[in-house]
């Protein structure tokens, strides 16, 4: 298999994941697009790197939470390859429940650490062991930080008099 | 899965995966387009070339002038460009050019730039830095830069929205003076590190130990503090002096910072002190506006 072969390959494989899992993260179509075209661009130019099976998939997620964390930063330069995604995605951001807005501010409210964890967790699906590759830490303390993330937002969700409804519906 | 666990999975804003569209197409040829790494572009025939081509174009032309309005296409001595709407093609002809020429060819297709021929290793040099709109990019659109192969020190598309108004700054890369610090034209890569020394891994070393390989070398070490956020994602660094390091302390990476030192990223270790104020102690960047 050609370094081009694999990089399709693992294109598209793993395209969908990591388009939601930036425009989980981010604000505006604008912003996906440019993790999206900058997480791929590194795994191409580091195709080497890329681990085999779906371990490939936690290395990009590992790669676009670095790109995130950089986009956050503030950088004034932002990829020219993502222009052309940027009307396919605008078109694609769902709204979240008026009624679950309570639960988006608690988890708002949340510190970073916590919200990384419980996002990975709930959204990507992913279990202790494989957070723990995304963020760079021992398996105990993703399952820790979990933990203790799970705690504090219920706690939060506690001061809200709605959460039982919420809860009950989902 | 738990209550909590339901509840975070239903302000899921992205729920249902995206349908690979004929943009994600087009991404994924265009990313396939690019260099894989930046080494690896095939090397340039910079000075031979741009002597002759200098003589060849002594005189600075514009073609495509329409009569109002700035050029669709401008060539002098150091640089060929080419407008479209939201890129511009560019060749550098000759890198060891006047900083003036590179501006006004730049200007004369109607853009608001600032050129800075800097100092670089000897692998970048002709090359093309940038762009950097130093009072942060506004969009919309984005900025950026491609490179392609070519016979001439640079050619590529430059990124820029029709119609920025913003002070855009390019450095082009010429051959540092022996001992002339370098240029820095990108952040460190506190992802996977970097190694400047071939053959030998600094990263996970001590400082003396990478010191003393330093000096094996006949290279002097200088030192840059690496400060990463509390949840280990963004970093800044920190030049400092060598009684600012102490010897057990772990060095992240390296980079030479000029033809005779070699920059070690190295982690705080116990009795750093306090972490700065990052706007304190910013380490001066190329595209500074200083005069």
């Amino acid at each position: 298999m050609t370094r081009q072969d694999r990089f399709e390959a693992i294109y598209d494989a793993y395209y969908p994941a990591i388009h939601q899992y930036a425009a989980r993260r981010t604000g505006s179509p604008d912003d996906t697009a440019d993790i999206v075209s900058e997480t791929f661009l590194t795994a191409w130019r580091r195709i080497r790197d890329v681990p085999e099976g779906e371990r490939a998939l936690l290395w990009l997620y590992g790669v676009a939470r670095r790109v995130l964390a950089n986009q956050r930063r503030g950088a004034t330069r932002r990829l020219e390859l993502a222009d052309r995604l940027r009307d396919e995605l605008a078109a694609e951001r769902p709204v979240t429940p008026v009624d679950l807005d309570h639960v988006r501010a608690a988890f708002e409210a949340l510190p970073e650490r916590d919200r990384e964890v419980l996002a990975l967790a709930c959204w990507e699906e992913l279990t202790g062991e494989e957070i723990a590759e995304v963020v760079g830490c021992t398996a105990i303390a993703a399952r820790t930080r979990l933990h203790r993330a799970r705690k504090r937002l219920a706690a939060l969700l506690e001061r809200e008099p709605s959460s039982t409804i919420a809860m009950g519906e989902a | 899965m738990n209550d909590i666990d339901r509840l975070v999975k239903a302000i899921d804003r992205a729920p249902r995966p995206p349908a690979q569209g004929s943009a994600a197409r087009e991404l994924r040829a265009a990313i396939m387009e690019t260099p894989q790494r930046r080494w690896k572009v095939p090397r340039r025939l910079p000075v031979l070339l741009s002597a002759v081509t200098a003589v060849a174009a002594a005189v600075a032309i514009g073609v495509g002038l329409p009569a109002y309005g700035p050029a669709t296409e401008y060539a002098n001595a150091a640089v060929s460009l080419a407008r479209a709407d939201d890129y511009v093609n560019v060749t550098i002809t000759d890198p060891t050019a006047d900083y003036r020429e590179f501006e006004e060819a730049f200007r004369a297709v109607g853009l608001n730039v600032r050129v800075k021929v800097i100092p670089v290793a000897p692998d970048e040099v002709g090359q093309l830095i940038g762009p950097i709109v130093p009072e942060g990019f506004k969009g919309p659109g984005s900025v950026g830069v491609t490179r392609t192969p070519c016979q001439s020190a640079f050619c590529g598309k430059v990124w820029l929205p029709a119609g920025l108004k913003q002070l855009v700054v390019f450095g082009v890369g010429r051959a540092a003076e022996p001992g002339e610090p370098y240029a820095e034209d990108r952040p460190y890569d506190v992802m996977y590190g970097e190694e400047a020394v071939k053959g030998y891994t600094s990263r996970g070393k001590t400082v003396a130990d990478v010191r003393a390989e330093l000096r094996r070398r006949g290279l002097k070490a200088a030192y840059r503090l690496l400060w990463r956020d509390s949840d280990g994602a963004g970093f800044f660094d920190q030049i400092v002096s060598a009684d600012q390091i102490k010897d057990d302390w772990i060095v992240d990476g390296t980079r030479f910072r000029s033809s005779d030192a070699v920059d070690l990223y190295v982690t705080p270790g116990p009795g750093t002190g306090p972490r700065p104020d990052p706007l304190k102690v910013r380490t001066p960047q190329w595209y500074d506006l200083t005069d």
